[in-house]
């Protein structure tokens, strides 16, 4: 099996490095303090508490998982001995059960041992219903978690996981300690701040004061696995400011030595970077910022029925409508305006890892506005006295609804100003991202309900696998008042070809298999035209030009290897 | 130099023989600039003492009247110095006191002293009536606390306030009582020379005359010398011993009480008589009132020849061009028209 | 004064329960989701479930009186117990909990104090030692080139906001010349003169940003009120006392001037406690303003109604603080 190999010479790969680095006989602590500098503060250290990028980040520091991504997103196993297959035995061969084996003498940082019945109790501590889990749906279709013996944890599915690497791999689901935790299960989880805010933990550090939403200080850990690790013998990672203040921080001031999501303008972090101080550093995971096109009926004279499937939308549920939107649209112009490093034109809603990227649909990459021009004019839309186009009676009018940030506002700017050149009229709306992302049942400006003719957000998924992702746009997916519009399948499409992928991919474990599978429904997705994804968005980061060992990681935390990290 | 107050300082000295001066005014000028537009530019003055020249015998009361807004209360400051003066000189008890500045002028401050129109005003609302008395005995004097009390006391038993009143602010008393409070203060140094501001204009009228008889045993206990100004022509009969008048920033007739009232010579004194009612029912009923036209010319712009003229019932042509000049008329009694000449 | 004070009290409590209502229907309705900053990869039906967890599914005036209940009871007894080391009942009472951090807001605002104190106390009183002389010169002196000079400036006070001061200050003194941090160390302590210095300079910068646009708007109270008093007659008669002009302007004037500025001082200390939203962002000073931006941003509905009504008390409270030292420096005043 492809995936066997591939995972197999990660974990080879990781071990080897660790050997070299063992051999150097370095001592730990040895480059002093290091200052990190995420501008979303820290709310908390337990990541099933918090799902923010910030907080797991700041927790992978302390708690780990049993295994993680490594930059280029292949798993690396942390605190398993090695990555669980179906060939080395360790998936078993109906997919239902996959058994992880802890590395021998594992220490927590209070000096235990770490055991099954800590992974054990992990699960049972996020699976609790009382215990509002944060990442509970690493854990879908888990019916049963149990200790085999000391260092063996067996997790059950209840159906076939060709991908069972959901529950304790990525920064999202670390093993924390039975002995600490074991009276915070259920409705107690958020009274235990201490322990939230100080967990103890197996990673290269521990916490030695945490202020919330402020600063979290930290020193190496005693007892972390390696002993020449981590290279530094404490941490600050401070909170608060703005994206701007924080890249100065490491570029122009040099008081910060590593500055997480510099989401500011490109043209600023070139002339801060040029001070010499630091690098601008990107990875690229799966974040896509793209138009979801309505292709049901959101007109408010429906009532119930609105943004429902129950009535095709007007026009966009026209295909050459969907493609001129698309073909008008200047990719690569967008990239260069919103996020320079930090972006590049995409014509897939699935862009990454490399193996799931499609090539079928680079077309889009140029903007074509006479060929949109020339489709719509062929489909019978045909210009009216103001310029924008009609067709018995219905207007080419578009409401294009996205959340409020600057770039999304600029972005929405240019594409009205293309839309207007082949004859579509666009109404500009933003709503705040509390709001539009929020899951209120009361506002009709989620992003769910989609009470509009189209929408731009960005989306990811966690991890390197697809399949969960992709399966948001099955039928079932669809948001309705029925689901209390939960569900991601925002463009309404229902096909049963794409719903037959989405079932055979569910069942193959081949990884070469599953990548055709997820390209073929991207190309579904892409080729109607139901999604028009704009820019393959990046992590921006800047690292100062004195730290060694950065490896900027889109499939895991950035921290995610800090042990390694230390001064040049 | 006006060629009114040089005559009137020579021919002043021959008739007053007897007693010397406490006070000498020669000249006196008090001009407040204007400042106009953007760059706030200098576009003219206020004249509102227009070179007046006067004595004060010592332990008598001048009396000095006019219409408000004739300069009566300029000169009254100007005199202790609570105005850098714009030309002129003031000489006090020997002192001269017009061009001094500081802590020289500080230290002549015990000499001289004021009594205020607005006795709520003129009080610091946040010091007790104690420490409002007391203050100047801190700056001036080098009494112990005890010493500074018992002082306190006496002038409160001389100004007729009750002793125990002194932990207690300004607003908590009357009208009358607040000018007593602020005459007390006034005593405080034991000064020779006040300056009495309209210390009546401001109370009721039955309260007036209780402070009148206050100022006038006080005089006549201390030696005082009193300024007394007011625009109450009948209450100035009853307490001065001469009488000066003003109209425009000038005096235009100064005489003893009683040669003014009974044989004004200036036709501005012999209106403002007019206005007085007569205490006598048969002369009250005789009384012809000489109403003036028109308003009091702009001190900062005013006529041309003798400044009354826009307003003399008895105008000539010459009043309108020339100034008159200032010249005695035996007795002590001054004026400055052109019909006596 | 005993009375009216004590009369003014009972009063407040009425006025601040109907506040904190207010505050709670106002946060209530406000469209707002406290899983809304999730990533996206965190799927509805967990949402659905944290939200459940978080206790949004109760009706609204539950939640109200359940947060009555755990601010006017449970925290003053967690108080009590703390201070004196006592336990009572069972010591096993639900504290009012943030959502994101998950720990009692109490505790965050107490742990915010310091740092909101100093930086944003400081500045008030570096502004306030700054203004008093300033006003009380320009008005001595009107219309003198100080005067003029000191009107610039406070215009300018007035009308540069402060992340713009400040920004420019960072840009200066920590880009450009590397003389002060620009990022504010909230775990710094204090223990010997070298930390103390390192205080002082991360300091600096934040409390004078500060310090200038408090200073000009107080300068401006004190020289009108300054103005106000010199034109009064008893500044003529302390003169006519013969006092020394420092007495004259320190004594009398100042002394009179400064009620109405001391009022404006009063009121304006919330605001300390309240922090300095902008400022504390731009230097990153974590103190209570930025405590409560994370909380409005996150839809941290129980830090963002505990904060704003400890705001509302410190309001009300300093309302009646500023009339009772009004009462207490102008014996015109009386109350009862």
């Amino acid at each position: 099996m492809k995936i066997t190999n591939l995972l197999m010479t990660a974990a080879g790969a990781s071990l080897l490095a660790s050997t070299a680095m063992a051999g150097s006989h370095e001592a730990r602590g040895r480059d002093g303090h290091v200052n990190l500098i995420y501008w979303q503060a820290a709310s908390i250290m337990n990541p099933y508490l918090s799902g923010g990028t910030k907080d797991t980040n700041a927790a992978s520091m302390v708690v780990e998982p049993l295994a993680r991504y490594d930059e280029n997103g292949n798993m690396v196993a942390y605190l398993a001995e090695e990555i669980p297959t179906v060939a080395n035995g360790g998936v078993s061969e109906d997919l239902t059960t996959i058994t992880w084996k802890l590395k021998a003498g594992l220490k927590w940082s209070d000096g235990s041992a770490v055991t099954a019945s800590d992974v054990v109790f992990t699960g049972g501590y996020c699976m609790d219903p009382d215990g509002g889990c944060q990442q509970i749906g690493q854990f879908s279709d888990v019916t049963n978690i149990e200790a085999l013996d000391d260092v063996t944890v067996k997790i059950t599915f209840g159906v076939p996981k060709p991908f069972p690497y959901g529950p304790f791999v990525g920064q999202e689901t670390p093993i924390l300690q039975e002995a600490q935790f074991a009276d915070c299960t259920g409705v107690a989880a958020p009274t235990c701040t201490d322990a939230n805010f100080g967990p103890i933990g197996t990673g290269p550090f521990v916490v030695t004061d945490f202020r919330a939403n402020d600063t979290i200080s930290l020193e190496a850990n005693d007892n972390y696995r390696d002993a020449t690790k981590p290279a530094f013998a404490s941490v600050t990672f401070k909170g608060g400011g703005d994206a701007a203040a924080a890249a100065r921080s490491v570029l122009e001031t040099g008081e910060f030595d590593y500055a997480w999501n510099l989401q500011i303008a490109p043209e600023i972090l070139v002339q801060m970077e040029s001070k010499g101080m630091g690098t601008v550093l990107s990875s690229f995971g799966p974040l896509v910022e793209r138009i979801m096109v309505n292709m049901t009926d959101p007109s408010a004279s429906l009532g119930d029925e609105r943004s429902t499937v129950a009535h095709a939308h007007p026009f966009l549920s026209d295909i050459n409508v969907r493609k001129a939107l698309s073909l008008a649209i200047d990719r690569p112009l967008l990239v260069e305006v919103g996020y320079g490093k930090a972006g590049k034109p995409t014509c897939n809603v699935l862009p990454a890892p490399a193996i799931y990227n499609s090539t079928a649909n680079d077309a889009c990459q140029v903007q074509d506005i006479a060929a949109a021009n020339a489709l719509l004019d062929g489909a019978g839309w045909a210009r009216g006295s103001d310029g924008v186009r009609a067709k018995d009676g219905v207007r080419l009018s578009i409401l294009y609804q996205t959340s409020t940030n600057a770039v999304r506002q600029d972005f929405q700017a240019l594409i009205k100003q293309w839309w207007g050149e082949i004859g579509v009229e666009t109404e500009l709306k933003n709503i705040d991202g509390a709001v539009f992302f929020g899951g209120d049942q009361s506002s009709p400006d989620t992003f769910q309900k989609l009470f509009a003719d189209v929408e731009m957000y960005a989306n990811n998924f966690s991890g390197t696998d697809p399949e969960a992702y992709m399966g948001n746009w099955a039928c079932s997916n669809i948001p309705s008042p029925e689901n209390a519009w939960l569900g991601m399948n925002m463009p309404r499409h229902c096909s049963a070809e794409y719903d037959g992928l989405v079932a055979e991919m569910a069942e193959t474990a081949d990884i070469a298999t599953r990548a055709e599978l997820a390209m073929a429904m991207n190309d579904i997705l892409m080729q109607n035209y139901v999604i028009i994804p704009l820019v393959h968005r990046g992590n921006v980061s800047a690292s100062a030009n004195t730290l060694d060992g950065v490896a900027l990681n889109a499939w895991d935390s950035e921290l995610w290897n800090i042990a390694d990290w230390s001064r040049k | 130099m006006s060629p009114v107050g040089g005559m009137q300082k020579t021919e002043g000295r021959d008739m007053l023989d007897d007693s010397a001066p406490l006070v000498k005014v020669e000249n006196l000028k008090m001009h407040f600039p204007i400042y106009r537009g953007i760059l706030s530019r200098r576009a003219g003055e206020v004249k509102a003492v227009d070179g007046i020249s006067f004595e004060i015998m010592e332990g008598e009361t001048l009396g000095l009247v006019g219409e408000s807004g004739c300069g009566k209360s300029t000169v009254g400051r100007a005199l202790l110095r609570l105005y850098d003066i714009t030309e002129g000189s003031i000489e006090v008890n020997g002192h001269d006191v017009s061009t001094i500045e500081g802590e020289e002028l500080r230290k002549l401050r015990p000499e001289m002293q004021m009594i205020f129109q607005d006795p709520q005003a003129s009080l610091n609302p946040r010091m007790t009536v104690g420490s409002i008395i007391a203050e100047p005995l801190d700056e001036h004097t080098e009494l112990s606390k005890s010493g500074k009390r018992a002082k306190v006391g006496e002038l409160m038993d001389a100004v007729g306030l009750a002793r125990h009143f002194a932990d207690r602010y300004p607003h908590e008393f009357s009208g009358g009582q607040r000018q007593r409070i602020g005459i007390a203060r006034a005593l405080a140094l034991n000064p020779k020379f006040i300056v009495c501001d309209e210390p009546i204009a401001a109370l009721d009228v039955s309260i007036q005359a209780q402070v009148v008889n206050l100022l006038e045993d006080l005089q006549a206990q201390m030696g005082l010398t009193y300024l007394f100004i007011s625009h109450d022509l009948s209450m100035i009969r009853h307490l001065a011993t001469r009488v000066a008048v003003m109209y425009l920033g000038r005096i235009v007739e100064l005489a003893p009480r009683d040669a003014l009232y009974d044989a004004p010579l200036h036709p501005y004194t012999e209106a403002l008589l007019s206005a007085v009612p007569h205490p006598d029912p048969s002369q009250e009923a005789t009384r012809e009132r000489i109403i003036l036209k028109g308003d009091v010319p702009s001190p900062s712009n005013p006529p041309k020849g003798c400044n009354f003229c826009t307003r003399c019932p008895k105008v000539m042509d010459i009043c309108r061009s020339e100034e008159p000049k200032w010249r005695n008329f035996g007795d002590g009694h001054f004026a400055a028209c052109h019909l006596l000449d | 004064m005993f009375n009216y004070t004590i009369r003014r009290l009972i009063f407040t409590i009425p006025t601040l329960l109907f506040i904190s209502f207010v505050i709670f229907f106002i946060l209530d309705t406000a469209p707002n989701d406290p899983t809304g900053n999730l990533p996206l990869t965190i799927p509805p039906e967990v949402r659905e479930k944290i939200r459940i967890s978080l206790g949004l599914d109760k009706p609204m005036f539950f939640r109200y009186l359940l947060w009555c209940q755990q601010f006017f009871v449970n925290e003053p007894l967690n108080m009590i117990e703390q201070w004196f080391n006592i336990t009572i009942g069972d010591g096993d009472r639900l504290r009012v909990q943030s959502w994101a951090t998950r720990s009692p807001v109490v505790d965050l605002v107490v742990e915010r104090m310091p740092q909101t104190l100093w930086v944003v106390g400081m500045s008030y009183v570096v502004g306030i030692i700054i203004a008093i002389p300033i006003g009380v010169i320009s008005a001595y002196k009107q219309y003198s080139w100080f005067d003029q000079i000191g009107t610039f400036i406070s215009m300018l006070g007035f009308s540069v906001p402060t992340f713009f001061t400040g920004l420019l200050m960072i840009v200066i003194f920590s880009v450009n010349l590397h003389w002060f941090p620009s990022i504010y160390d909230t775990t710094h302590k204090v223990t010997d003169w070298g930390s103390f210095v390192f205080q002082v300079k991360q300091m600096i910068m934040p409390v004078m940003v500060l310090a200038f646009f408090n200073a000009a708007q107080l300068s401006r109270f004190m020289r009108a009120s300054m103005l106000d008093n010199l034109q009064q007659d008893y500044v003529r008669t302390a003169r006519a006392k013969g006092l020394k002009e420092r007495v004259v302007v320190l004594t009398h004037v100042l002394r009179n001037s400064l009620i109405p500025v001391v009022t404006v001082i009063a009121l304006g200390v919330p605001q300390v406690f309240g922090g300095a939203i902008i400022t504390e962002q731009i230097f990153k000073v974590n103190g209570l303003g930025q405590l409560l931006i994370i909380g409005i941003q996150g839809a941290d509905i129980p830090l963002v109604q505990t904060l704003t009504f400890i705001f509302a008390v410190l309001i009300v409270l300093f309302n009646l603080i500023a009339d009772i030292l009004y009462g207490l420096l102008d014996p015109r005043i009386r109350y009862d």
